[in-house]
């Protein structure tokens, strides 16, 4: 029996060496570490339990015969994150560069399979190649086998991807399709098709920075929703990302003790809103306020930043949180705004979390690149995407709430749970001085006419009693007792039962 | 007595104005721009009066409009403060015709003390030693001999002209003379065009000692011991203590005398303040000039003797008695207060404007061996805007001793939590434990001389480090326990590795059952230290005991680990599981970028004027460009010698503090 057992450690030392050491100190000299001790600071110390790690590919092609690695350029399994279960593959790039053939699409695919049935969230560590070209279709065939379940998974258990290195062609979609995104800056890079044929196509000249790095997709195309400064910072925040998040939509998302008092007053937010409507005011600074602890993790943060969302807890328990930035363009929704929001409210809405919503909005950016860009449709996004939420539904207007974007902001008349104002709200189609301008627009010769209508459609206007009179606003609040009202109206939500038309699904305006 | 008193200024003083109007039973009125319509002191005087825009030239300082609000409110009598209309004879003089009664001393007396030549004759005058000089010209060498001889060595010939250093040469001897009087003239010559000089005794290891005085209408007045304000930077001053630790008694005496009779002879009828600039060698003092108002640093005083300088100025201007006399006034125990300035302290001290998001002063009352005072007059939330003294506060304790009231000045500071603007916090907690302060041998050239390359933080104590790692651990241990589900009833023991350049590489944390409690071991082989802190996840503030010995520390988290200040010094620290510590030795350090090659905007401002344009060469030191921000323009200059590579921002742009404003190739 003995050496039997020893065989099993031979084998397993020899798995676990994947591409060998000289190829693992590659790695490092890149600033990366190797797919084994990405998991290893992922999940919790020895909660990791491999799968396939004998799984050898079946090509004999190309000389591949004998060119064999158990494990074949994955490494597969299931952990713990703080004790909750997770699944986890994490490409092996120092095997076969990490390429995808048809053995290592079928490791993925069997935990997968295995998250799904069992609700546990999977982490896809990538840092690979590319498909294994030696087995052609083969290959391509594992890729839709992954990307298949990586559909059926969506809504069902969270999909987090973590973009390590190279990701390109095939393996760039299975990404696409999860629920969030996250790159580490330097050293990862993603695309479609790489510089060498963009130069072909388009004479194009880029370098894979340029072209795909963590800087381009956090900021400028939204494909990341973050990006962290090494390996070590990123998989740290994935740990505290998962600690928000439900292990499936079968399942309420995890509370935890809380360090703070749901009664907390903040005097100071009696003097956030600046006494010159214009003025812009951080609206990170409300949210780090209200929130457990002054604990929040911002999703996006560098894309569209007109619009902030976020998941905190409250009293322990997990919220999302949408809110206009008015630091930011004056707050105001543009498409990449309203597209970053919306997905992120039907994450909250598939996986039961709670949505804040704090709302300083002067309306949708005009002008003809928004609309060419189909601002009509990307804003119809985020509308479809309050209304259809069923999830406990919060809001709070801080100051203006003006037009359409009024309404989309969760207001009461998209099944707005508990709607709050501040004394500072102003909601309105528009700013008095445009109300003035459409209304009386045979007066515009005479200012001093202007200046009265002016000041007399602010009074009107210019405060949330208007709303409230007609039960638009459940009641206006004071800024410094903001924390305790949400929670206050979350606690009578917890038993919220609300159920949309039974579909086959929705036909969102993608 | 008066009914209503108005209150011509804002910010701190204002509600220090209104504390002790409030306790003589006297309602408050307040006058308020724009920029202070939320503030503090409008919020707590019984009526407020806006009058006008923010600029001060447009409000606070308008006489008209003190006026209109003083009649509006029904005030009998009016507070300036100190700044704006203070100092101001036009403006006592105006009240008079008003039949308002200004809190400060008579017209007569601010103006006579108010013009430099007039204040030094009158002192003479007065018996008051003067800094023996020559003011007129000086046209040969042996002229300049003979006034030296009289003067006596050593002395400081200057150019009439002079400043930024130039034009000034100390003489300690006839050969010193003969040499440097046409070297000063020459050098006047060419950097001015002026080649004017005058002679005068040059004061060794001077220091900055004033005398409060105080005086009724009766023509008493009395002197309240001294202050000791040498610690200043840009003759701004920063740290004031009262006694000054160069002063005995007899000294104090002299000085003292010399001061009220200066202001019997202006009939001083409030308080007041004589400047002295004395040598740390021979404790020679020589006048400089008085300040008809009360001081900045009034505080120490009152500390001390036990007074309320705004009460005394409200009885005096009230037409009442002084009630006690000079043997009456007792010196007890020892002061300090130390200014907190919105401004970057690690960037040559720049203004920082801003909102205070969190504003978390220490505690008045007790504290260590002494007492807290805070005068203040913002709270959180407050804006700091660019119109005003960018003071925040002003820190004051008070202890039996000079070492008691220093140590309490450090720990009330290490307690002083602020964010949103850059403060002088980490420079005043440094002085505070800076040896040379702590000797009391200092001149007012102890900043430069102390930190001749700017401040850069407090060097880090061996002590403070093990502080901040167990403050780390223990927080990280906290959330840990939490995150792994377990009960906070029970016990808990977590090993970490300790990332922080220079410190224990290992630290046990055994969180005992609670929150609030823990034993420390550094390393494998240390001692087991009892650690006890109340502070809470989300907390800036961390008040903590590490075996038996108390401190403070603020810690904010980064996305790993927590960027932590204590005593002065700054770290980031980051209390790693064994394997990721492992990891992390195995991974290259990330080159970070190269700084010196790109010039960011030090503060949030206008860009003025660009200087340079792509391909120019630089030299280190060269302006790039003119950042305006609280109408001071400051020089952005290059760091080295280079081609500019790339200008990021044109004529007329807004920046942000850390913006990128040129690339050097």
């Amino acid at each position: 029996m003995q050496h039997i057992l020893d065989e099993l450690e031979d084998r397993r030392a020899r798995a676990r060496l994947g591409g060998g050491e000289k190829r693992v100190e590659a790695q490092h000299a890149k600033g990366k570490l190797s797919a084994r001790e990405r998991i290893s600071l992922l999940l919790d110390e020895d909660s990791f339990e491999e799968y396939d790690m004998f799984v050898e590919h079946r090509c004999a092609e190309f000389g591949m015969a004998a060119n064999k690695i158990p494990g074949d350029g994955v490494v597969t399994g299931q952990g713990r994150i703080n004790g909750r279960l997770v699944y986890v593959f994490s490409k092996d790039f120092t095997v076969f560069g990490g390429s995808l053939s048809g053995a290592h699409a079928a490791k993925i695919t069997k935990i997968q399979d295995m998250a799904l049935r069992n609700g546990a969230p999977i982490i896809g560590i990538f840092d690979a190649g590319g498909a294994r070209i030696q087995e052609g279709v083969e290959s391509l065939a594992g890729y839709a086998e992954i990307f298949q379940r990586n559909i059926l998974a969506s809504g069902v258990v969270p999909q987090i991807s973590v973009i390590m290195g190279p990701c390109a062609g095939g393996d760039v979609y299975s990404p696409a399709m999860t629920d969030f995104i996250f790159m580490v800056r330097d050293t990862s890079y993603m695309y479609v098709t790489g510089p060498d044929v963009v130069k072909t196509v388009t004479n194009e000249i880029v370098t894979h920075e340029e072209l795909g790095g963590a800087r381009v997709h956090a900021t400028k195309s939204g494909v990341a929703d973050g990006a962290f400064e090494n390996d070590i910072e990123t998989l740290l925040q994935i740990r505290r990302l998962v600690d928000f998040l439900p292990g499936s939509n079968r399942e309420k998302p995890p509370a935890r003790e809380s360090f703070d008092d749901p009664d907390r007053l903040e005097e100071s937010l009696d003097r956030l809103i600046p006494a010159n409507p214009n003025t812009p005011y951080d609206m990170k600074e409300l949210i780090e306020k209200i929130v457990d602890e002054g604990d929040f993790f911002e999703l996006s943060p560098d894309y569209g930043k007109n619009i902030v969302i976020a998941l905190a807890r409250m009293e322990g328990e997990t919220i999302g949180v949408v809110a206009n930035q008015p630091m930011v363009l004056a707050g105001v929704l543009d498409s990449d705004a309203s597209r970053k929001a919306a997905r992120f409210v039907r994450f909250c809405d598939c996986f039961d979390i709670p949505i804040v919503t704090l709302v300083d909005v002067p309306g949708f950016l005009p002008g003809v690149k928004q609309e060419y860009g189909g601002l009509i449709k990307h804003g119809a996004k985020l509308l479809f995407a309050y209304g259809e939420a069923t999830v406990p539904k919060v809001t709070v207007i801080t100051r203006k709430a003006y037009g359409g974007a009024y309404d989309v902001m969760s207001s009461k008349h998209l099944r707005g749970d508990v709607n709050y104002a501040w004394p500072s709200a102003e909601i309105a189609v528009m700013g008095a001085k445009g109300a003035v301008e459409i209304i009386f627009r045979n007066e515009i010769g005479e200012p001093e006419k202007i200046a009265e209508r002016t000041k007399e459609y602010r009074d009107r206007f210019a405060n949330p009693f208007v709303a409230a009179s007609l039960g638009y606003l459940d009641d206006v609040i004071k800024p410094h007792s903001t924390r305790r009202r949400i929670i206050r109206a979350l606690r009578t939500l917890k038993n919220k039962k609300l159920e949309n038309p039974w579909k086959k699904h929705d036909n969102i305006p993608l | 007595m008066f009914d209503r008193i108005l209150i011509a200024n804002r910010g701190e003083i204002a509600v220090r104005i209104i504390g002790t109007a409030r306790r003589l039973g006297i309602s408050t009125a307040i006058v308020y721009s724009e920029a202070d319509a939320d503030s503090l002191a409008v919020e707590m005087a019984d009526e407020a009066i806006a009058i006008g825009p923010s600029p001060a030239a447009q409000s606070y300082l308008v006489i008209e409009k003190i006026i209109a609000a003083a009649r509006a409110a029904g005030a009998d009598a009016i507070h300036p403060g100190f700044g704006f209309l203070s100092e101001n004879a036009a403006f006592a003089r105006a009240l008079a015709a008003e039949n308002i009664v200004f809190i400060g001393p008579n017209a007569a007396a601010i103006e006579a003390m108010g013009d430099k030549i007039e204040s030094k004759k009158r002192a003479a005058a007065a018996g008051v030693s003067t800094v023996p000089g020559f003011p007129g010209e000086i046209d040969t060498v042996a002229r300049a001999l003979e006034i030296s001889e009289q003067i006596g060595f050593p002395v400081m010939i200057k150019a009439s002209a002079g400043g930024g250093g130039k034009g000034i040469r100390v003489a300690e001897n006839r050969a010193e003379v003969e040499e440097g009087f046409p070297a000063v003239r020459a050098e006047a010559k060419n950097a001015f065009g002026d080649d004017r000089v005058f002679i005068e005794k040059f004061i060794r290891d001077p220091r900055h000692i004033e005398i409060q005085v105080l005086g009724d209408k009766h023509g008493t007045v009395v002197y309240l011991g001294e202050r000791e304000c040498s610690i200043q930077r840009r003759n701004q001053k920063v740290i004031e203590e009262a006694p000054s630790p160069l002063l005995e008694a007899k000294t104090r005496a002299a000085m003292g005398e010399q001061a009220a009779a200066l202001a019997r002879s202006v009939n001083y009828d409030s308080a007041g303040t004589v400047e002295f600039v004395a040598s740390g060698v021979d404790r020679s003092f020589y006048f400089l000039e008085m300040n008809t108002r009360l001081q900045v640093e009034h505080p120490v005083t009152e500390m001390i003797t036990g007074l309320d300088l705004v009460e005394q100025m409200i009885r005096s201007a009230a037409g009442e008695k002084l009630s006690f006399a000079q043997k009456d006034v007792t010196i007890n125990g020892w002061a300090v207060e130390s200014r907190l300035y919105a401004e970057d302290p690690r960037r040559n001290f720049l203004p920082s404007i801003g909102r205070l998001k969190r504003y978390e002063p220490p505690h008045e009352g007790p504290l260590g061996p002494g007492i807290v005072r805070l005068d203040s007059g913002v709270r959180e939330g407050d804006e700091i805007s660019i119109f005003y003294d960018p003071m925040i506060a002003k820190l004051v304790t008070h202890a039996p001793t000079r070492r008691e009231a220093i140590a309490t000045q450090a720990m009330a500071l290490d307690r002083f939590a602020i964010e949103g603007i850059r403060d002088n916090g980490a420079f005043l907690a440094t002085i505070m434990r800076e040896p040379g302060f702590l000797s009391g041998e200092f001149t007012t050239g102890y900043i430069k001389a102390t930190f001749p390359d700017g401040f850069q933080g407090a060097p880090l104590g061996p002590r403070a480090a093990e502080q901040a790692i167990a403050a780390c651990a223990f927080a990280r241990s906290l959330l840990a326990r939490r995150l792994a589900g377990i009960s906070a009833g029970s016990k808990a023991v977590f090993d970490w590795a300790v990332l922080a350049a220079g410190m224990p590489s290992m630290v046990r944390v055994h969180l005992a059952p609670g929150r609030g409690h823990a034993a420390i071991t550094f390393d494998q082989a240390g001692k087991e230290q009892a650690f006890e802190s109340a502070w809470r996840p989300g907390r800036l503030l961390m008040e903590a005991t590490l075996d038996g010995e108390e401190f403070a520390l603020t810690l904010k988290p980064l996305p790993t680990g927590w960027a932590v200040a204590i005593a002065g010094s700054s770290l980031n620290v980051i209390i790693a599981t064994p394997n990721e510590a492992a990891l992390r030795a195995r991974l290259p350090l990330k080159a970070a970028p190269d700084l010196s090659r790109i010039v960011l905007s030090p503060m949030p401002g206008l860009v003025v004027s660009v200087d340079a344009a792509p391909g120019q060469e630089v030299k280190a030191g060269e302006g790039l460009m003119v950042v305006e921000a609280m109408k001071m323009q400051n020089i952005i200059r290059a760091e080295r010698d280079g081609v500019v590579a790339k200008v990021h921002v044109a004529a007329g742009a807004t920046v942000a503090a850390d913006d990128p404003l040129v690339e050097l190739a």
